[in-house]
């Protein structure tokens, strides 16, 4: 197949990849680019294991064609996060909170609290359990998530004043 | 040959990326760039991995044609572009006055990742019978348009689906988009999903209604269901019927017993079937006291 280039800024950085247009995301992430992160759970857009951030906006990276990711278009993984503040928020109020059980939903789970939190400084659980309900985790009951990421918004918004 | 040679990927797949509707018609008119239209990827990703669709030679990226993702308001209709996402659908301020049960529906389809990726265009050419979007767009007594390098052609959406998983659309077209016309004055509509929930999705069925309520009789009712035949359906013969009548408990008992009557499930295994007639009947109920309560 004739192979494509697609120039992206990956984690804030620019890449650059070859590859087949329909190639997955995920698999261009992860082979190409060497960003392990981001995990394969079924495969079939059921998980959001894959969930990665193209544009602010959050995909699933088993669903996506690569080339359908025009150039220049910003790309956040869950390698990225603890390049951002609210990232790295996150990390610590999950830590904290013990949301994470045996990690598996936690990269894609963590991308989706991303993206929430830098659409909306100020979730209510309802919104918050809306936007992550594309995500699947089968420890953790949700409870700790959902209490993870109001912890994250509300020191967030502390940080920032907003 | 090796018959392996035969076994695709995703790689073997070709794609061409058209920056506008003119080049993507013209894509289409020559088989030999012909591709199967690729928008939010999340029908097609999935039946080409698991098998249920052989993977095609080439696609065509109709995701980001400009003249695809326009939304915009007349006098009497919302225009929607082919590739308006579901997430654009659920905010769409224009969206949510001329088709609110459109906005409902659009708000239930997946998780936020699927509604930012699928499309209205996708939904409606995928034609699964549980497709989410179907009855709120048979309400509107719309239309989607099509258009090849030819021109265009505009098909009434009550006529577009022609049977399971089969659409009115020539293989060098592209849906373009749909013309809706708005909910007028003192009209009141109505959207719910019922049996969800992945265990249960056997027995879901889904459905909306247009209404108006003028002098304590329905004046207009018009009401689709999914996931209960082939294609989702208008039924009207409930319609033309309850139109002239009071909302009582009478009248309620009436037509809940005329809904399933109307409706003819798929589903083989017969408790299924008789299910899906019992929920069709309280869903179509329970627009009709939605109506009788917003009609004040
Ligand atoms: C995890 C998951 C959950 C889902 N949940 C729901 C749900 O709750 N409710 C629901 O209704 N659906 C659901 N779906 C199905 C799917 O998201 C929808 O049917 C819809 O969004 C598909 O749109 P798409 O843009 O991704 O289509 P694609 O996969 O890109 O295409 C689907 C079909 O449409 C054709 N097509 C696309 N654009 C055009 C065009 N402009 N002209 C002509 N043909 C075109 C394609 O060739 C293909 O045949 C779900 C899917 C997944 C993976
Ligand atoms: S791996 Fe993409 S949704 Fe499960
Ligand atoms: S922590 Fe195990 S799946 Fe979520």
């Amino acid at each position: 197949m004739n192979k494509i280039t697609r120039s992206w800024i990956v984690n804030g950085e620019p890449r650059e990849a070859e590859f087949a247009p329909v190639r997955r995301l995920l698999d261009v992430l992860r082979e190409d680019l060497g960003l392990k992160g981001t995990k394969e759970g079924c495969g079939e857009g059921e998980c959001g294991a894959c969930t990665v951030i193209v544009n602010g906006q959050p995909v699933l990276a088993c669903l996506m064609a690569a080339g359908q990711v025009e150039d220049q278009a910003e790309i956040v993984t869950v390698e990225g996060l603890e390049k951002t503040e609210t990232g790295r928020i996150l990390q610590q109020a999950y830590i904290e909170k013990g949301a994470a059980q045996c990690g598996f939903c936690i990269p894609g789970m963590i991308v989706s609290s991303y993206a929430l939190l830098e659409q909306h400084a100020h979730p209510d659980a309802g919104l918050i359990r809306e936007s992550h309900a594309g995500n699947i985790c089968r420890c953790t009951g949700y409870e700790k998530i959902v209490e993870a990421i109001q912890t994250a918004a509300e020191r967030r918004a502390g940080n920032t004043g907003s | 040959m090796s018959p392996v040679s035969t076994l695709k990927t995703f790689e073997d797949i070709d794609c061409t990326f058209p920056k506008t509707l003119q080049e993507a018609l013209e894509l289409m008119a020559d088989e030999k760039t012909r591709g199967v239209p690729l928008a939010g990827g999340t029908d097609l990703m999935v039946q080409w991995e698991s098998g249920a669709l052989p993977m095609p030679e080439r696609v065509i990226n109709v995701k980001s044609i400009p003249e695809l993702r326009e939304i915009s308001e007349a006098d009497n209709e919302v225009v929607i572009g082919g590739s308006v996402t579901h997430m654009e659908l659920r905010q769409s301020s224009a969206v949510r006055r001329a088709v609110p049960s459109l906005a409902e529906a659009a708000a239930t389809i997946g998780g936020f990742q699927i509604q930012i990726m699928g499309t209205l265009a996708g939904s409606v050419a995928n034609a699964s019978p549980a497709g989410d979007l179907a009855p709120s767009l048979l309400i509107t007594d719309g239309t989607v348009t099509l258009a090849g390098v030819r021109g265009e052609r505009e098909v009434k959406l009550t006529e577009f689906w022609k049977g399971y998983r089969e659409i009115d659309r020539q293989p060098d077209e592209l849906i373009v988009r749909f013309r809706l016309p708005r909910l007028p004055e003192g009209h009141y509509e109505s959207w719910r999903k019922l049996g969800a929930r992945k265990a249960q999705a056997i027995s879901k069925v889904m459905g909306s209604s247009r209404g108006r309520m003028k002098d304590g009789v329905v004046s207009c009712f018009k009401v689709a269901l999914g996931s209960i035949a082939p294609t989702a359906v208008r039924l009207y013969d409930v319609e033309q019927w309850i139109v002239g009548q009071p909302i009582h408990d009478e009248t309620l008992k009436e037509a809940e017993q005329r809904v399933a009557d109307a409706v003819k499930p798929i589903g083989d295994i017969r408790s299924t079937a008789e299910y899906r007639k019992w929920v069709s009947g309280r869903l179509v109920r329970l627009f009709l006291e939605e109506l009788a309560a917003r009609s004040g």
